[in-house]
């Protein structure tokens, strides 16, 4: 670069500009202002269509929110729902990835089985389950009654406690799957003859695990628990296609609340003041995984 | 390697492999049964007899749930064509021309890439609504480009940072142009990378949910997850026309997911390492 005469060189950043153009209006336009929007609305009252003139009120609607029952309500389910299927789907996606990683036929099969569920549309894979629990007709009850572990049909999603569960049960059978692939590639990165070296010195499977492969696997692992905790805080179609948030409100997460405030109870500006306090959430927890991985170079 | 029993590590895949499966081996079973069957006790495990009556039946009288599928193709396709186009420009830039402050953008990048959807909704509603963008393909191709460029800049950005830069100065030396550099060069060179971002980004646009779900109201616009979840309307769900619509609307994905599998996988775990 330095041979390059000035004139050429402000040529090549002008070209840069250009090609870089369109990808920052479009990021513009689609995350960053709405985000500024939402900040602007959840300050004040107005209406979605713009039929009423903005009216600045400044932090009523956040002082309204923290009075507010079902908002307390929503924030926890989503941290319960985040905090039970995380590592649930660590330790299965760990299991996993050093199971795809020992040597076997069928290999590829195996590794497709695992895509598939990360794969599909999160509302339709939904949908699937929502169909297996079904109280009437659903196999796990059918199942449940012809082996007689149930006398009656259960109620899986008619329960608090066992909607919450049926909830993570999808999660982790659809993400598991996603840490698996991440820790599968930095599995794979592990040069052998650390192994090798272990077994030398008499080192058992467990030790090895603990003490080789577990170390070195602190990359991907924080990467994937990171990931994957930004995606569980923002969960809406899980629960929208699941319970849609119930028994009553026992499954409603943040999204789906915010979404009911908006569209189904019309509170726009109420509604804006709570996705502006999930932003805050996921934004916090993405500066913590930008400064980790940061760190990591 | 050898001390485990093979017996169990079989056993475990296979195990994986049949959860894996399960509630989509489930769904078909359910598409292939008869209205009867699909609410029959003892229950059916094995559809009796086995019908193509749900498909003939959703071609013949819900047309809609095709629409669905198309419209999911159509959204899909789009968002991956100016994905890969404004994408792979702005990834050359930063990665290739020696562009100042291409580490703070490529951060920013990252950090605007992790906004949560269901914040954009308040905003991207109202002027979606005010531009007439409500209800069209261009709106949530345009919605889908900014929630997934993000993604295929990076990706694409590290794919040509594995070209060797020789090729790139020997045209220079030629009199070549950037611009001629990136299409006549760069572009033919880094296919398998627009492959795999490519995928990738059709598979997530087909996935997307809340913003479908939002910037499509009217029933013959919306994609296939949206459509055929808000299918029922108020009554009982009637699940022999849903597992169906859902075999139907999985089929392209599971399809891309087989034939493309280490590509997808690949790009997956490249752009989450990075």
């Amino acid at each position: 670069m330095s041979k390059t005469a000035p004139s050429i060189e402000r040529k090549r950043q002008k070209t840069g500009m250009a090609f870089i153009t369109p990808t920052l209006l479009i990021i513009t336009a689609i995350l960053v202002y709405p985000i500024l929007q939402s900040v602007v609305l959840s300050f004040g009252e107005s209406s979605i269509d713009g039929s009423v003139p903005y009216k600045f009120v400044g932090f009523k609607h956040y002082f309204a929110l923290l009075q507010t029952e079902r908002f307390w309500n929503a924030l926890t389910v989503t941290v319960i729902f985040t905090a039970i299927s995380i590592p649930l789907e660590l330790i299965l996606g760990i299991g996993l990835a050093l199971l795809l990683n020992e040597h076997f036929r069928f290999k590829g099969i195996a590794r497709l089985a695992v895509l598939f569920p990360w794969a599909l549309p999160t509302a339709l894979n939904t949908l699937m389950w929502r169909w297996m629990y079904n109280t009437d007709y659903g196999v796990f009850n059918a199942v449940a009654l012809q082996s007689g572990l149930a006398d009656r049909p259960i109620n899986w999603l008619g329960d608090d406690v066992l909607a919450m569960g049926a909830m993570v049960t999808v999660a982790v059978w659809k993400t598991s799957s996603f840490m698996a692939l991440i820790i599968l590639a930095g599995l794979q990165s592990i040069p052998r003859d650390l192994y090798e070296a272990g077994r030398m010195d008499g080192m058992s499977r467990w030790q090895e695990f603990r003490e080789i492969t577990l170390p070195l696997l602190k990359g991907p692992i924080l990467v994937a628990l990171i990931v994957r905790s930004m995606d569980a805080l923002r969960t809406f179609e899980l629960p929208f296609n699941l319970t849609d948030g119930g028994p009553v409100t026992a499954t409603e997460s943040l999204s789906l609340y915010a979404y009911k405030v908006i569209f189904d109870f019309v509170e726009f500006n109420f509604g804006a003041a709570i996705v502006v306090v999930q932003f805050l959430v996921i934004f916090a927890m993405s500066l913590i995984y930008i400064f980790t991985l940061r760190n990591k170079d | 390697m050898q001390l485990r029993p093979r017996f169990g590590l079989y056993a475990l895949v296979t195990v994986s492999v049949l959860v894996s499966f399960l509630p989509i081996i489930w769904l078909i079973l359910t598409s292939l049964k008869t209205t009867a069957g699909i609410y029959a006790w003892p229950p059916q495990y094995i559809p009796d007899p086995f019908t193509l009556d749900n498909y003939i039946n959703i071609i013949q009288n819900s047309p809609e749930l095709l629409i669905y599928v198309w419209n999911s193709f159509v959204v899909g396709f789009g968002t991956t064509v100016f994905t890969l186009v404004f994408g792979s420009m702005a990834g050359y830039a930063l990665s290739r021309l020696g562009m100042r402050r291409a580490g703070i953008l490529m951060i920013f990048i990252l950090a605007v890439s992790m906004f949560p959807p269901v914040s954009l909704i308040p905003s991207l509603f109202q002027n979606f609504l005010q531009f007439g963008l409500l209800n069209t393909y261009i709106g949530l191709i345009i919605a889908h480009t900014g929630l997934f460029l993000p993604f295929a800049v990076w990706m694409l950005a590290s794919y040509f940072a594995t070209l060797p830069v020789e090729i790139e100065e020997a045209a220079r030396m030629d009199g070549m142009g950037t611009f001629r550099i990136f299409r006549s060069i760069v572009i033919p060179l880094s296919w398998p990378g627009f492959v795999a971002t490519g995928l990738i980004v059709f598979i997530f646009s087909w996935n997307e949910f809340p913003l479908a779900l939002v910037l499509m109201t009217e029933n013959a616009m919306r994609t296939a997850p949206v459509g055929i979840s808000l299918y029922p309307g108020e009554y009982a769900f009637p699940w022999e026309t849903i597992s169906t619509a859902t075999v139907i609307a999985i089929i392209p994905i599971l399809m891309i997911t087989a034939i493309f599998q280490k590509q997808i996988v690949g790009g997956l775990t490249a752009g989450a390492s990075k």
